[in-house]
């Protein structure tokens, strides 16, 4: 920038002023943007292309080949990529904030989104506009795209899902005509979007957009043509302090410039009615694109004429730039997450204390890519093959090159030569190693002054960019630090952001599938029968309910075959629920026949029944497996089903009524198999449910009786008499649940021979709603789950001997939540649990409602706190120990990255302990079976990741130190 | 976008006798492997007047290409006098490199050649027969004058429609066409038309 902010440097010779020029691109190009970090410049052009360059660090001065010898390139920038996808001229690209992203739109009417640290894959492409697509900016918060297209409309798109937000279309309605560009601009604090042309009675305008709502309210007015180009500076001002005054709390404003088809500029301060500054007749022809210095006080604007103006302010015109400290503070007031570790520059003035902190950030960049101290050192080596090779110096390699050049003939007699290889590619590949790695700063011996490329060329003057500046300090450890943390969390996000758009993606589809899936079931088995979605899956239990009397169900033998289906459908699906638990298939069958009053012990004893045959006909018998997750052999043998249990090993029960007729007397078979072993059991009564786990098999009898068995066949306990006819029977591991008709829940520890629940009423839970029982199951750690219709769901945690509620599926905290950011790719594949299993729908909406943009920040992260605390709480309550460490994770993940240090210090501690051991401390070392201190040390490089807490890292990092020395 | 980029041509040997080879080193940066050979050629335009006369001097393949930067010397004999027009051996002219790849013209390097004779008397009074054992040939190295071409640098994509062969720079010196043809008189260029861009 020097020559061009002064004259003298301009006219020294020995001051380079044109430091590259590129010309690889086949036509006229008309964007240029540096990346954030000031190493890439991305270039679009005529030619479909997006090109993006880095500076090739070791090339020395040269000319570009076949250009004349003054026009010597100081810097040479190399085309590192080529991004193709574009059908038509690229008329804007952007870089994210933190260089997440790059994203470009074109005359196809497309925007297409980059991952910039995986060249050239593409993240997205928008489609939506309906004409040419001729600017975009990104939301500073990273949050939104908003582009503008000659299709009369602005639109804001999501970066969380790639959709449109909200499409504008009122303020350019009127628009007539075409401008070259339209190039719109977020303003740094996030708050205003101000569009390029737009009309407000029939004057063309600049119309600023809300983010709140976003509302058009408000406009730049003045021009008398088309505005091309809208600019914010890249600094938010205060007012500055006059000597003497006393110093006023002012509000911080931004700083706008505004260029038109008109050929004159505006600056606007959002603190002011009218125009800072406005120059007429500035060009003679349109204004192209404006850039602001990153100090913010100089202005480049280019014009279609292909001229560069630069415009220098001072202080007292545009205020005192607020630093990068209050620039956070703003934005974490508004915001609150902003960047508390995604934007770090503010920390660079950090010390990092303690050697382990180091060594979790240098870890962490190593993670994120393995080839990055490779890349570098493989860099240096190529540095030094430029100019020596073999121990020979160019020099020489040149002198002998004809003698020394390998020359061959192929076959057709042709000569052949092999070139001599003089170096390779420093940045041949565009690997995000390179790309993250740190930075060759740009020869030091030029000055820390912004190093513009402005080109006088008119085809290349179209757009202009400002790079960064780069500190040209030597690098020190710490720095090198710096840098690993710049790359480094902005990588973080971009996994965090793809592993959750893979989750909300798997968590869309799934639910949906088993929704299908049963509604195609239940198409099947009960033709005819209308019923709301919402009652699939009430278990009979629900019908003794509704007719609100918990009579005998013997009226059920009247009702017509089809209820009896409905409910064998209905258990279907709560068993497939189940199946998809234990990850195998339950069939199930359930028949209500005439309780039996005599009550018999179920030996296989012939012994006559007082049943009548007319009954038994009346019952259907017939099931068909239901086809979804595993296919299995379709058990269609009258009056039997099958049933498959338990998830190691595939077992099944088959259950066969009323097969052996011995002088009169009918017997149910009960068979198990599993892996060829096999074992049969006869039983006295026919048995309505039969369920397993590993451990045991669970059967229950039409005679209100409850059969344990082992896996070998063994009867464990006498037959249980049930208080009421059983409505829902669940086995896991040595657990047996079992949900009675009358709405009481019992669970029996059958190794222990204990009960866990004892007749528990489901009163609590149901009373008060019109709810019904939708699914119940029993967790591994023999937990009993009930989820009622209206989607809320509890457990019964039989040391409180409460029910607890677990899941809700109105919860508001729920729909608001947004961890997204504390999501790492493991994370991203879900918990699997019983919690997950409760959840899994409500929580894809909650990914989906954190869409409400307009959500209040501070209410946001409040919410989302609530509502991982509550996880952590179910996760404990439900027993589920791998649930509970991957929500203490992503919790941990939260407060660390929401600055939460109270209750990250609380947390901490917690898992810590007392250090010394002390009799009175009830201090309990592990939690549903994982040790405490285990959990810490996991959590540990969590909070090591921001440098905020490196205090409090320090300090648990050591007392697990000195306990592992114990 | 060109997967090879010329760096560098340096003429070596010159100012030379008519009769010595021409060589070239040339220097070039490839921006990934290339499953196949380029294709490069000296021409040598025996008169500006007509295509006739150029005279390919030698072709030569380079391969294998892998990423990175490479250079080569590429050495041919000096043009066949028997095919230039005696009027126009003294004088200027211009000798032209290309490179192809796939068959396909990408790079069209050109150098001014002034053949003059080094003994003044036979500047003075030139013979009508050329005698080129006196000739000098000097090749004007300083000014190249490049044209690059847009080709299809993959085998399986389609024919570049209408990009290809455009001229991608349009005030470099002269249409690819015309070029050989119509060689104006050196004086008269202006120093900064070498200008690509």
């Amino acid at each position: 920038m020097a020559p061009v902010l002064r004259e003298e440097d301009e006219k020294n010779e020995n001051i380079p002023k044109l430091l590259c020029q590129m010309d690889n691109h086949l036509a006229c190009v008309n964007c240029v943007r540096w990346s954030n970090n000031g190493l890439y410049l991305a270039s679009g052009g005529d030619d479909k292309l997006v090109m993006v360059w880095k500076r090739a660090a070791f090339i020395g001065p040269s000319t570009m080949f076949g250009s004349s010898s003054k026009l010597a390139n100081v810097e040479q920038w190399r085309c590192v990529m080529i991004l193709r996808n574009h059908t038509g001229d690229v008329m804007d690209v952007a870089w994210s904030p933190h260089d997440v992203w790059l994203a470009s739109c074109s005359v196809d009417n497309t925007i297409v989104i980059w991952n910039a640290r995986k060249f050239p894959e593409i993240v997205m492409t928008l489609k939506g506009h309906t004409g040419l697509v001729k600017g975009l900016t990104w939301d500073p918060v990273g949050k939104y795209i908003a582009s503008q297209a000659d299709d009369h409309s602005l639109k804001v798109w999501r970066t969380m899902d790639w959709q449109m937000e909200t499409n504008i279309t009122k303020p350019f309605s009127e628009c007539g005509g075409t401008t070259h560009v339209l190039r719109l601009s977020w303003s740094p604090d996030g708050q205003y979007l101000v569009s390029a042309h737009a009309m407000n009675n029939s004057g063309p305008t600049a119309q600023i957009i809300e983010r709140d709502g976003w509302k058009t309210n408000m406009d730049f007015v003045g021009h008398r043509k088309a505005v091309t180009v809208v600019k914010f500076n890249p600094k938010i001002f205060k007012k500055k302090q006059k000597n003497g005054s006393t110093p006023k709390p002012s509000c911080p404003y931004c700083c706008c410039a505004v260029g038109s088809k008109d050929r004159s500029l505006s600056v606007w301060l959002t603190s002011l009615k009218r125009p800072l500054v406005v120059i007429h007749d500035l060009f003679d022809k349109s204004i192209m694109d404006i850039t602001w210095t990153l100090n913010g006080l100089g202005l480049l604007v280019c014009s279609m004429d292909g001229t560069v103006a630069f415009l220098d302010f001072s202080q007292d015109e545009l205020g005192d730039p607020l630093n990068e400290e209050e620039k956070n503070a703003i934005h974490q007031n508004i915001y609150g997450k902003s960047l508390a570790i995604t934007m770090e520059s503010h920390l660079s003035s950090t010390i990092i204390e303690n050697p382990e902190m180091l060594k979790y950030q240098q870890e962490r960049q190593g993670n994120q890519n393995p080839n990055g101290a490779q890349g570098s050192s493989h860099e240096n080596q190529t540095a030094k093959l430029t100019n020596v090779l073999n121990g020979e110096s160019l020099e020489d390699i040149r002198k002998n090159l004809l003698k020394k050049q390998v020359e061959t003939r192929t076959a057709d007699g042709r000569r052949r030569i092999t070139p001599l290889c003089i170096a390779q590619l420093d940045t041949g590949d565009f690997s995000p190693a390179l790309f993250n790695s740190v930075p060759i700063l740009p020869g030091s011996s030029t000055s820390t002054q912004l190093t513009p490329q402005i080109s006088s060329d008119s085809s290349t003057a179209n757009s202009l960019g400002l790079r960064p500046s780069h500190d040209p300090t030597t690098t020190s450890p710490n720095k090198t630090a710096e840098e690993n943390k710049d790359s480094g969390p902005a990588a973080v996000n971009s996994i965090g952001m793809k592993s959750n758009l893979l989750l909300t993606s798997a968590s869309k589809i799934e639910p949906m599938k088993a929704l299908d899936s049963r509604f195609t079931e239940r198409s099947k088995a009960t033709p005819g029968v209308t019923s709301v979605p919402l009652t699939i899956g009430i278990t009979p239990l629900d019908r003794v309910k509704d007719s609100s009397s918990v009579k005998e169900p013997k009226g059920k033998d009247e009702t017509s075959s089809d209820s009896e289906d409905k409910g064998m459908v209905k258990s279907l699906s709560m068993a497939k629920r189940k199946g998809e638990m234990e990850g195998a298939e339950v069939v199930e069958k359930r028949k209500k026949g005439r309780p039996r009053k005599d009550a018999k012990m179920m030996m296989p004893i012939s012994q006559p029944f007082p049943q009548t045959p007319v009954s038994a006909e009346k019952e259907p018998s017939r099931l068909t497996t239901p086809v979804a997750v595993l296919k299995l052999p379709t058990p269609s043998i009258q009056k039997s089903f099958s049933t498959q249990v338990s998830t190691d090993a595939i077992t099944y029960l088959e259950v066969e009524n009323e097969v052996s007729v011995v002088s009169g007397a009918r017997l149910s078979q009960l068979k198990w198999s599993r892996e060829g072993r096999e074992w049969d059991m006869l039983l006295t009564s026919r048995i309505i449910i039969a369920t397993g786990s590993s451990d045991v098999v669970a059967v229950a009898c039409e005679d209100r009786t409850l059969s344990v068995f082992t896996t070998c066949g063994r009867r464990l306990i006498p037959s249980i008499i049930l208080s009421a006819p059983m409505s829902a029977l669940h086995c896991s591991g040595h657990f047996v649940m079992a949900l009675m008709a009358s709405a009481t829940l019992s669970v029996w520890d059958v190794q222990k021979q204990t009960a866990l629940v004892k007749n528990e009423s489901l009163n609590p839970i149901l009373s008060g709603t019109d709810a019904t029982v939708s699914q119940s199951f029993l967790t591994q750690q023999g937990v009993p789950v009930v989820s009622l219709s209206n989607g809320k769901t509890y457990c019964f945690n039989s040391s409180l001997e409460t029910w607890n509620l677990i899941a809700d599926k109105q919860d508001s905290l729920v729909q608001c939540a947004d961890f997204r950011n504390c999501l790492t790719s493991q994370d991203a594949l879900g918990s699997m649990g019983p919690l997950a299993l409760t959840q899994s729908r409500n929580l894809s909406a909650g990914r989906l409602a954190s869409r409400f943009s307009s959500t209040p920040h501070h209410l946001q992260q409040g919410m989302t706190l609530a509502f991982l605390e509550n996880q952590l709480s179910s996760a404990l309550i439900l027993l589920s120990a791998s649930e509970y460490r991957h929500w203490l994770l992503i919790y941990a993940r939260f407060l660390v990255n929401e600055g939460y240090e109270q209750r990250l210090r609380e947390l901490c501690q917690d898992l810590l302990g007392p250090v010394h051991k002390s009799s009175s401390s009830s201090w309990e070392p592990t939690v549903l079976g994982l040790r405490k201190r285990d959990l810490l040390t996991e959590v540990m490089p969590v909070i090591g990741q921001n440098l905020r807490f490196q205090r409090l890292f320090t300090e648990y990092q050591d007392q697990l130190e000195l306990l592992r020395l114990k | 976008m060109a997967k090879v980029q010329v760096l560098n041509v340096a003429v070596l040997d010159n100012p030379s006798p008519f009769r010595n080879p021409f060589q070239f080193e040339i220097t070039f940066e490839c921006m990934e492997d290339l499953p196949e050979d380029l294709e490069w050629k000296i021409i040598y335009v025996g008169s500006a007047e007509s295509e006739e006369y150029d005279q390919v001097l030698d072709s030569v393949l380079v391969g294998p290409v892998p990423a990175g930067r490479h250079m080569f010397v590429f050495q041919a004999d000096a043009p066949n006098t028997g095919l230039i027009p005696e009027s126009d051996a003294v004088g200027v002219t211009v000798v032209l490199i290309t490179c192809t790849y796939r068959g396909q013209e990408f790079i069209r390097i050109g150098y001014y050649v002034n053949n003059e004779y080094t003994d003044p008397e036979l500047r003075e009074n030139p013979p009508v027969k050329p005698d080129y054992t006196q000739l000098q040939r000097n090749i004007l190295a300083s000014n190249p004058r490049v044209t690059r071409f847009h080709i299809n640098w993959e085998a399986t994509m389609e024919k570049m429609e209408d990009s290809e062969n455009v001229d991608p720079a349009p005030n470099a010196m002269l249409p690819p066409t015309s070029m050989p043809g119509k060689a104006p008189p050196l004086g008269l260029m202006p120093d900064n038309s070498m200008d690509c861009l």
